[in-house]
């Protein structure tokens, strides 16, 4: 559907996305923008301020990385050790999940997989209470390791289907021939099928480092204690919560927070795409 | 198809498996793969298997369906702010409640133990009761009635489709359906009956208010996916690359949602954003949030910020997979851009892009939305005293019961319903959307 369309249409198709590059991207600007704005004003009284930056500091950035009032760079501690330690325990064992279930077939293997699905459907929000007290049975209440194992088996479900259509896609015959050759079936796979699912892995962690990285309701359940044991998102909500919102450090946080995220996604944007249509998504 | 007993003891040989005997059986390659692993005996292969899928079965079983189990039976309980506490001596809530364990007793509380309901379904009725009275089941046909005219015009669609030459477009047929159903609804007195429907239960009204999210924000995230979809694809474009970067910020971004809605809800405030660039044309501010329904609109805009990249790339992934000779053709035909749209892209980007819809609107974007709201409104303007309020969603609403009112039981009530629900939903949409084909083959 490459047809060259009348100059009238093709002007409506700039507009458009003119207009949607604006709405993708305001909002990121204006938080780079108060970022960078003097005093605790989020807003600024002239309508220049709002799109182009007239005044600029680097308070904001030195009060945050400071360390006081707010303990940002602990919280950022925190949520990347739970993160990271979220990636690594879901990339393990979602991926010997979704290889036995790709992989083998075995008695209950069409009922495990419709069953990790249909139990998504049961609200998070409601199995808070029963896991915060089984936590506190196994004394992991208020602790990262807690938060940790509740994020790894948050993300199960999505790694292990994603990564089980992927490896639905690899044909079995490549790793027929190095059973051939000598390897056994685990033995094949980790040499041969395992390299070959790369992009599905980066996908896999990304999503389930940005799970970790970016969850606010267990979090803010799970790890009631204080100040210095939050993670980032539930800092930064608690910021934006109190009587009078020190916007510019939020703002500076925000700014911190999102703007590496934003490069990683670039990043591995061929990644995401492919790997999201070529597993679990399509049809 | 033939599979090898998971709990066999006895090794099997080869010949015990009827594996792919004849060529014209489908036969996918995985079977053929097990041949090469029958020298493995069934404990081993069982064992092998448990090892594989055992963290993830554990897991599962703790974090996923005990607290299913655990919200069933607290749901015939009347556990609430003033019965908090487990009583270990019934043989029930000694299993469940982990405190009651014998490894984790702890003592309890101070307060009142929660005891089984009398009537059992006490929460239940509480719940969606009012619903089922004859003025409650009366409110709901009429409400239901009114779908039947736009089913009917989907019958009556599929039928025309099957003739050669159609006597009048669908589109006519569906705007026919519609007035008919504003005709029917001017004919019952539906709004009279939403009335009924909204002084009954708040399980109605925040159920209600939720469908009703889900079938805005939905589609309205997947048609500007489809749009900015449709542009992009074009090679005509200039910089398309870098429009392509561009819309990938967002969903980076809806990563960190709590921070991101909190950034949308000042652009809301009345002393925001919006406010102010209307303000420098000489209009009247309006404090957003506090409308009931500018807040819900609000919400959907700002979802829509966080979900159209991903039904965006979801889509141009589809697209750039049709075939660009089915154009050639069409083209020779002399079919407009119009005709090619409705009649080639559209049925061809349904296979694959059906099921994103389907998980989106079930899940954390659509029927399960939490955390923008959350961010935006908690759940407010209020309505009134003991209302559910103007954005108050399904997941909000068990939110609040759970961590405001410790209302555990009601809630418990509620999640089994929704569950339920959902449960539904999901099964009906693998099998409309075939995404466990994987798992039948």
């Amino acid at each position: 559907m490459s047809r060259k369309p009348r100059p009238l249409v093709l002007v409506l198709q700039y507009i458009f996305l003119g207009l949607m590059t604006l709405f993708a991207l305001y909002p990121i600007w204006f938080v780079i923008l108060a970022s960078g704005r003097v005093g605790s004003r989020l807003y600024t009284l002239n309508l220049l301020g709002m799109f182009i930056p007239t005044e600029w500091t680097f308070e904001n950035y030195q009060v945050m990385l400071s360390g006081q009032p707010y303990p940002f760079l602990t919280w950022m501690r925190n949520s990347l050790f739970v993160a990271g330690f979220t990636t690594i325990a879901c990339l393990l064992i979602a991926t010997s999940a979704a290889f036995a279930f790709s992989r083998f077939r075995f008695y209950g293997r069409e009922f495990g997989l419709i069953l990790l699905l249909a139990i998504q459907a049961f609200p998070g929000v409601l199995s808070l209470v029963p896991v915060a007290q089984l936590l506190t049975a196994f004394k992991l209440y208020a602790s990262h390791w807690g938060l940790i194992l509740a994020y790894t088996i948050g993300n199960l479900v999505f790694t292990t289907w994603l990564m089980k259509g992927y490896f639905d896609t690899i044909p079995i015959e490549i790793e027929e021939a190095a059973m051939i050759d000598g390897c056994g079936p685990i033995q094949s796979f980790l040499l041969v099928g395992l390299p070959m699912a790369k992009p599905a892995l980066a996908v896999t962690a990304l999503l389930a480092f940005m799970g970790g990285w970016g969850e606010y309701v267990f979090a803010s359940v799970l790890i009631p204690a204080p100040d210095v044991r939050r993670t980032l998102m539930v800092g930064m909500y608690s910021l934006a919560n109190t009587q009078s919102i020190p916007w510019g450090y939020f703002a500076a946080g925000a700014v911190m927070t999102i703007i590496p995220v934003i490069l990683i996604y670039t990043y591995f944007q061929k990644y995401l795409v492919g790997g999201l249509t070529l597993g679990g998504v399509k049809g | 198809m033939p599979s090898p007993f998971f709990f066999r003891r006895r090794s099997f040989s080869a010949a015990s498996l009827p594996i792919c005997a004849s060529a014209d059986q489908f036969c996918p390659a995985h079977t053929q793969w097990e041949v090469l692993m029958v020298s493995w005996s069934g404990r081993r292969k069982a064992l092998t298997i448990l090892a594989f899928i055992g963290p993830t079965l554990l897991g599962i079983l703790a974090l996923n369906i005990y607290p299913i189990i655990y919200n069933v039976y607290i749901s015939f309980t009347n556990r609430n702010q003033y019965h908090p506490n487990p009583d270990c001596t019934v043989f029930l809530t000694s299993v469940i409640e982990p405190g009651c364990w014998p490894m984790f007793r702890s003592n309890a509380g101070m307060g009142q133990p929660y005891v089984i309901q009398e009537p059992l379904f006490a929460n239940y009725d509480s719940l969606i009761g009012k619903l089922f009275t004859g003025e409650g089941v009366l409110a709901l046909v009429k409400l239901a009635l009114l779908f039947a005219p736009l089913i009917i015009a989907g019958q009556v669609n599929k039928r025309l489709d099957r003739q050669l030459t159609r006597p009048v477009s669908s589109f006519w047929v569906w705007i026919g359906g519609l007035a008919i159903t504003v005709l029917l609804a001017w004919i019952l007195n539906v709004g009279g009956a939403m009335k009924t429907l909204e002084a009954s239960s708040d399980f109605f009204i925040v159920v209600f208010r939720t469908l009703l999210f889900v079938v805005i924000t939905v589609p309205l995230n997947y048609i500007f996916g489809l749009i900015l979809a449709l542009v992009l694809n074009g090679d005509y474009i200039k910089g398309r690359t870098f429009f392509r970067a561009i819309m990938i910020i967002p969903w980076a971004a809806s990563t960190m949602f709590i921070i991101m809605s909190l950034i949308w809800q000042f652009f809301f405030r009345e002393q925001g954003t919006i406010n102010q660039i209307l303000r420098a044309f000489g209009g009247e501010g309006l404090a957003w949030l506090a409308n009931g329904n500018y807040a819900l609109a609000a919400i959907i805009l700002v979802n829509l910020w966080f979900s159209f990249p991903f039904c965006f790339n979801i889509i141009l992934g589809a697209l750039q997979s049709i075939p660009a000779d089915q154009y050639e053709a069409a083209d020779v035909d002399g079919a407009t851009y119009w005709q090619q749209l409705v009649n080639i892209t559209l049925p061809l980007l349904r296979p694959s892009v059906m099921p994103a819809i389907v998980l989106s609107a079930i899940g954390g974007g659509g029927f399960q939305m939490f955390g923008t709201v959350w961010a935006m409104t908690g759940g407010g303007p209020s309505q009134g005293a003991g209302v559910p309020g103007a954005t108050e969603l399904v997941m909000v609403y068990a939110y609040k019961q759970v961590f405001q009112y410790n209302a555990y039981a009601k809630a418990g009530a509620f999640a089994v319903i929704i569950f339920i629900f959902l449960f539904i939903a999901t099964l009906y949409s693998m099998r409309i959307s075939r995404i466990t084909q994987g798992a039948y083959e």
